[in-house]
């Protein structure tokens, strides 16, 4: 029954292409015991990084055979309130240093020895859609004809403070796009492309490396 | 026969309204704020208005909405008054009194002005916002005016993340920290600077540092 699913679950999967870069400034390393802190870039305008992209990022660093020490964006923000609020979060590396001149800012990073901050920014969009399909029911049954579909792009990029040395480690863009389709054959058929979650695990692989592939 | 039709009419009337009302419930963590204290022992009055605040409003797109956000705003500016000041003492009325203006370099009133909320169907965006405005008011202990700020703090939650009860809630608490992150980095270093200029009441200066 799960082979089934499984097989299903695939077959009616959109596909998706995606592109992964990344911009080295500086070797990176963590020793064991230090953490990584991955931060949703929040913004005052219509869009921000959402909160299932960086909790999908967490996932996936945090799991596997070279699982990472992260710590919960809630619970670093609550530890460093009010200094990492979407209004007072130092935009740039320099401004950490200005940060931790800050009483207790300074000593309660080195506590929780955090060595890098990876801030993601970016959003996932519908960039085009069209088709169209109609459901009907009736006395005599019912069903659903046409086709839709929706092409979406996700497209974030990381940015790596190193705060041992505050300097920006580097950055990592992933962009995918994919298009999915509803086909009405008497019963709707989905098949759904998830762009985000590509940009998703293809961030978060080449964030992994870049952070201990350089050790 | 007549008055009983009314009375039940009026009761499911009531009871629909009830029923079709989104209670907001505000939760979240509350931080203890990280910053320099302002060097002065203040005495907080917390209105009645304040603590038991409660915002309803009934938008044509959404519904009735309740939000009780008196008693999360109290705990949050427990929190941070505590952390902002080198002593607090909750007053049961705005003035002090006698024994405790040997004791007190201030009084400190803070006020939930006004509250609004937006929901996707009225904004067409992907998030709910809510902000909230404070009045914060420093009397010195003589009740001779040391200032007032009015603080605006905004949040938003997405919309795909909660359902509407919770994103609302969500975005009240995101404003609620907004506001106090505002009060801790940007008004108390204006209280410290009015505090230091010769009109200011007597401080402890020399506290501030602990």
């Amino acid at each position: 029954m799960s082979r089934l699913l499984l097989v299903l679950s695939l077959a009616l999967a959109g596909c998706v292409s995606s592109r992964v870069e990344q911009n080295r400034e500086s070797a990176t390393g963590i020793a064991s015991g230090e953490a990584i802190v991955v931060l949703g870039r929040a913004s005052y305008n219509d869009r921000e990084t959402e909160e299932s992209f960086t909790d999908c990022i967490v996932d996936q660093l945090s799991g596997g055979s070279q699982a990472m020490r992260l710590i919960p964006q809630k619970e670093f923000k609550d530890s460093l309130y009010p200094w990492f609020e979407p209004r007072t979060a130092p935009n740039s590396a320099s401004d950490l240093g200005e940060l931790f001149a800050e009483p207790g800012v300074r000593a309660r990073m080195d506590e929780s020895k955090v060595r890098y901050l990876a801030w993601i920014d970016g959003d996932t969009v519908t960039v085009d859609r069209g088709g169209s399909m109609s459901c009907t029911l009736s006395t005599f049954g019912g069903g659903c004809f046409g086709m839709s579909y929706w092409e979406k792009d996700a497209s974030y990029e990381a940015a790596i403070w190193d705060v041992q040395n505050l300097t920006v480690s580097g950055r990592i863009s992933a962009d995918a796009t994919g298009t999915s389709y509803i086909a009405g054959l008497l019963i709707p058929i989905p098949i759904i492309a998830r762009p985000g979650n590509a940009a998703c695990k293809a961030l978060a692989e080449q964030l992994r490396e870049f952070i201990v592939g350089d050790g | 026969m007549r008055r009983l039709s009314i009375c039940t009419t009026l009761a499911l009337v009531a009871g629909v309204q009830v029923a079709c009302t989104t209670n907001v419930v505000v939760e979240g963590s509350v931080p203890t704020p990280l910053i320099e204290k302002v060097p002065i022992r203040v005495g907080i009055y917390y209105s009645d208005s304040f603590k038991s605040y409660e915002h309803k409003e009934k938008l044509p797109e959404a519904g009735h909405y309740r939000i009780p956000l008196g008693e999360k705003n109290l705990m949050f500016f427990r929190n941070l008054t505590d952390a902002l000041f080198l002593e607090v003492v909750e007053l049961e009325e705005p003035r002090l009194a006698a024994t405790q203006q040997e004791h007190l370099d201030a009084i400190l009133i803070p006020e939930i002005v006004k509250y609004g909320f937006l929901v996707p169907a009225v904004s067409t965006l992907t998030f709910y916002e809510a902000s909230i405005e404070y009045e914060l008011t420093l009397t010195a202990r003589d009740g001779g005016d040391i200032g007032s700020w009015k603080v605006v703090g905004y949040g938003k939650a997405e919309a795909a993340m909660f359902g509407g009860r919770e994103a609302v809630g969500e975005a009240t608490m995101q404003a609620i920290r907004d506001g106090g992150a505002r009060i801790a980095t940007e008004v108390s270093p204006e209280m410290i600077a009015k505090l230091a200029s010769p009109s200011a009441p007597d401080a402890a200066p020399e506290e501030a540092a602990q």
